[in-house]
């Protein structure tokens, strides 16, 4: 139909247009690389104290402090330091668990739903298993079980980010394989690990890309709860969650030491999302 | 539609149900829930009950001596093959045993049942709260796309699906516990004491959950109400009839995104009843969380069992009553195909 | 594929004031800057009771142009120009007043059915709501209405039907339900746009019959969207042409087809497939593509894939009624007859 039409040729207009500059990704990438860096390269470059150790007599000192530019929490460690070492923690869990889950389920889920039949049946049924647990609570158990360290965290986690990717990565593949140059690549006599490798990887990678922004947010949330209920990074070690535990436990008085985690928290999540978000939106209208 | 008058008449419900497509999915979709549920339960056992291998040591502490240990084992049936306890574990689960608390001694499906009604009213009103707001800001935002107000709540919605729960909750506390002085900052009041009393109690868990759903909502019904405005021929049609905006977007597009919302209020239920376990921490309410909690502290790894056992097949449950009420209300597949 | 107009000849009043003039229409969408222009400056007339052919390729501004009349238009639209009905403008309108003026005024059927009726909606409602649309009707009348209304579209056991869901109904009948939705308030004028497109031979056959038949009872107006000159040939009076959102040739059906002038019109024909082509021949195409909505070239859009284009086609040729009731746009009409 006509209208349809002329709305599609508006899509690709605005495509075009989008490819030379893209605000709405540019933006969120760079104040990602900014906190990538503050967590990672700042601790070595800024005149920071260490996030452990601190002194007890330095304890509570409010914002501004001569070197303690955030104040120390009740161990009389620098908050700055410890959201900054903490971001570290949150990020490589995240990245950890989301690269299992994108190589692992992403493969899993490709190959379900490329080779179909049984072993497709067998394989979703055992994720469905995986899907229909509430994760942060057998992450519980298991943290509790294997004891809490960042490893453990990982592993636990990864447990239900392999299903996630993996059933994306199913129902991008039969989307894809309805398309005819799947089966023209099939019907030329490619060998299958080439079809899978050269034409299905290149084209469910962008979703899978996505959708792992998207989990970073996810996991980095989870990670925070383990943490903060103490079955996740142990304690002395710093990590947004535990920080925030120890800031509620004196909420009224000093609220700014739930405050500064739960920022560093928010905001990093909330970059993850908005690049995720608009990642999507813009793949979707390709 | 008004009642039926003469010439009309809407048949044998109860017929034509029987014979229907509806009655055969519903049988699929149970039939395919029991495979998941025995996964589910095997999984559990196998995490928390083959994975460290040592549950009598650990409940023992380190210094306990290897006879000790044994005894132990032997009392709790830890040295029978893992397929037998597993079995037996399955049968008093079906007949509705769930082992006894090593650390109460108390059965545990007992202290299920008396933690389950806490986490039950919790989540019930956190779905009152969130959908019941959802709704009619998506259908305010779906009214003008890109209108002041869409912009406003999606902004609102993005930054509200990234604060994690327990952060908003530490807020809500601040706010509305320690500053206003409107809410408890902690603790339950059951229902039977007294109502009001009891809801004032829940007010800032229920929210603190609901709120990141909400967003949730909103986001998922405003941009499936959009596309249907924006895609859709029967919305043509429907405008072509020269009936208000309220009614096509009301009676044509939210009919046909109700659908959608079903399917995934049905999938949040196993990721909120996870919610509500740092929740319940946070404002000491005596729910299942709470319970599941003690339990992994107390090392008492028959409650948590039976905890990890019920969260899963009360998301694998909602899974499928989504399903079912699905397959009730769409007449694509109540009446079937032609 | 085109049966006999099995119609007596209605005696429209082509003399007297037309129900619906559109003039220098121009539709344009425009999205993060760019635009495409759609419509640029159509005008044609519509008289009371008569069948008129919108005829053109897709992309042409056939539907767009039509639905502009009535604010069926994405956001994203600008529409300039004039149309009126019975002398009201209804080119800048607000959308209240438009509404009264969509399916008691003009009311459409769109072409493909399935997608076209609400899925989860009984039909009978999705009439109902039509009906109760215009005019203060209770429940009851305007389910009577509803049903009466089916049985006007000679749907079989209109009363069962009433309660059944879009997907229990074949392609045929549900397009009958979409024709008795637009006949709900009782327009004066009925836009079928591609209506029978995605219909099958036979039924597109007798849904064009009923039609027909409903435009003689009931006195309307019909304006029959297609890119099919054969259809538009067996069943249409008038027949407007229209390539690149413009009008490029305007008459009579009779008229048109004895004396093709414009060169569009006749490939257009040329492209039609007839019985007595030799076999084994290749059907005739029109050469090159629709021109680009974003960037209209100056001067005739056609010229590119016009064989008897020349530098003179680079000025924009006038569309003006070049012999009585004869319109076009072309500075080389082409002389020779239909069978030329």
């Amino acid at each position: 139909m006509a209208v349809a039409e002329v709305a599609t040729a508006l899509r690709g207009q605005s495509r075009r247009r989008g490819r030379v500059r893209a605000p709405e990704i540019v933006a969120p990438a760079a104040i990602l690389a900014v906190v990538v860096a503050a967590c990672f390269l700042g601790p070595l470059v800024l005149p920071i104290a260490e996030p452990v150790g601190g002194n007890v007599l330095e304890s509570y000192l409010p914002a501004f402090s001569p070197g303690h530019l955030l104040g120390t929490d009740p161990n009389g460690n620098d908050i700055l330091s410890r959201v900054l070492h903490g971001g570290q923690s949150s990020l490589v869990v995240a990245l950890a668990v989301n690269l299992i889950g994108l190589l692992v389920g992403g493969t899993l889920g490709a190959l379900s739903g490329f080779v179909g039949g049984k072993t497709d049946t067998v394989i979703m049924r055992l994720l469905d298993v995986l899907i229909a647990f509430p994760s942060l609570v057998l992450t519980l158990a298991v943290a509790q079980s294997l004891g809490p360290s960042r490893t453990n965290t990982i592993l636990a986690l990864a447990f239900f980010s392999v299903p996630a990717f993996a059933r994306v990565s199913r129902a991008a593949t039969l989307r894809l394989r309805e398309l005819p140059f799947m089966a023209a690549a099939e019907l030329c006599g490619t060998p299958a690990w080439r079809v899978l490798a050269r034409h299905l990887a290149p084209n469910i990678a962008p979703q899978l890309v996505t959708f792992g922004l998207l989990g970073m947010g996810i996991v980095i949330v989870i990670e925070g709860a383990l943490s903060f209920l103490g079955l996740g990074i142990p304690a002395p070690a710093p990590s947004w969650g535990n920080m925030i535990a120890l800031g509620q436990q004196s909420l009224s008085a000093t609220p700014m030491l739930v405050v500064w985690p739960s920022a560093a928290l928010f905001l990093t999540v909330l970059t993850f999302n908005v690049l995720g978000e608009n990642l999507r939106s813009r793949w979707s209208r390709q | 539609m008004a009642g039926a008058a003469a010439p009309i008449r809407r048949g044998s419900r109860a017929a034509t149900l029987v014979t229907s497509p509806s009655l055969r999915l519903i049988g699929r979709r149970v039939l395919t829930a029991v495979p998941i549920l025995l996964g589910v339960s095997v999984l559990s056992f196998w995490v928390l009950d083959l994975i460290p291998g040592n549950a009598a040591q650990q409940l023992l502490g380190a210094e306990a001596t290897p006879e000790q240990v044994a005894a132990l084992e032997q009392r709790l049936g830890l040295d029978r093959p893992a397929v037998h306890r597993y079995l037996s574990w399955l049968g008093g689960a079906l007949t509705g045993d769930l082992g006894t608390s090593l650390s109460s001694n108390q059965p545990a499906t007992g202290l299920l049942w008396s933690h389950l009604a806490v986490t039950g009213e919790l989540v019930l009103l956190a779905f009152v709260f969130s959908l019941g707001l959802a709704v009619p800001v998506a259908l305010l935002a779906a009214h003008r796309p890109n209108g002041f107000f869409d912009r406003l709540s999606m902004i609102v919605s993005i930054g509200g699906l990234s604060v994690a729960n327990y952060v908003l909750a530490l807020l809500l506390v601040l706010v509305f516990a320690v500053q206003l002085a409107m809410f408890p900052a902690i603790g339950f009041v059951p229902l039977g004491e007294s109502v009001g009393e009891n809801l004032r109690s829940l007010v800032l868990p229920a929210g603190a959950i609901a709120f990141p759903l909400f967003c949730f909502y909103t986001r998922f019904l405003r941009g499936d109400l959009v596309d249907q405005l924006q895609g859709e021929d029967y919305i043509v049609t429907a405008r072509a009839k020269g009936i208000g905006t309220w009614q096509v977007l009301l009676r044509h597009a939210f009919r046909n995104s109700v659908f959608g919302l079903i399917t995934v209020v049905g999938l949040n239920l196993g990721t909120l009843i996870g919610a509500t376990v740092i929740i319940e921490q946070i404002f000491a309410l005596p729910g299942l969380g709470q319970l599941l909690l003690q339990a992994i502290n107390a090392r008492d790894f028959v409650v948590v069992q039976a905890c990890v056992v019920v969260f899963a097949v009360v998301a694998v449950l909602a899974n499928l009553l989504a399903d079912l009420l699905y397959a009730v209300l769409d007449p694509r597949i109540r009446y079937g195909g032609r | 594929m085109s049966a006999e107009p099995a119609v007596e000849p209605v005696t429209p009043d082509v003399t007297g004031e037309p129900l619906l003039e559109v003039d220098d229409l121009h539709v344009r969408f425009s999205a993060r800057g760019r635009q495409i222009h759609a419509v640029n400056g159509l005008s044609y007339r519509l008289h009371a009771g008569r069948l008129l052919a919108i005829v053109g390729e897709s992309g042409a501004g056939k539907s767009v142009g039509v639905r502009a009349l009535v604010g069926l238009l994405p956001h994203s639209a600008h529409v300039s120009g004039s149309a009126r009905i019975d002398g009201t403008e209804l080119i800048g309108l607000p959308e209240r007043e438009l509404r009264k003026v969509r399916g008691a005024d003009i009311a459409m059927v769109f072409q493909d059915p399935t997608r076209s009726l609400n899925p989860t909606m009984r039909v009978g409602t999705q009439i109902t709501e039509a009906v109760r649309a215009h005019g203060d009707v209770d429940r009851r009348a305007a389910r009577d209405r509803a049903v009466e209304l089916l049985r006007l579209v000679r749907l079989a056991a209109p009363e069962r039907r009433f309660l059944a869901y879009p997907h229990q109904l074949s392609g045929g009948m549900r397009q009958r339900v979409m024709i008795a939705i637009a006949l709900a308030a009782q327009p004066r004028i009925l836009v079928a746009d591609e209506a029978t497109t995605a219909l099958d031979v036979t039924t597109q056959a007798q849904i064009m019959e009923l039609l027909l038949d409903l435009r003689r009872r009931l006195g309307m107006a019909v304006i029959m969207i297609t890119h099919d000159l054969g259809l538009a040939a067996s069943y249409a009076e008038d027949v407007l042409v229209m390539y690149a959102g413009k009008a490029v040739e305007y008459a009579p059906a009779g008229t048109l087809f004895a004396r093709v002038r414009m060169p569009y019109t006749r490939a257009l024909l040329g492209a039609l497939p007839v019985l007595e082509r030799e076999p084994h021949t290749l059907l005739p195409v029109i050469p090159g593509q629709p021109p680009d909505l974003g960037s209209l070239p100056v001067g005739c859009a056609f010229r590119f894939r016009c064989g008897l284009a020349s530098d003179e086609c680079v000025a924009a040729p006038p569309f003006v009624e070049h012999e009585p009731g004869h319109w076009w746009a072309c500075w080389h009409p082409d002389g020779r007859g239909a069978d030329g």
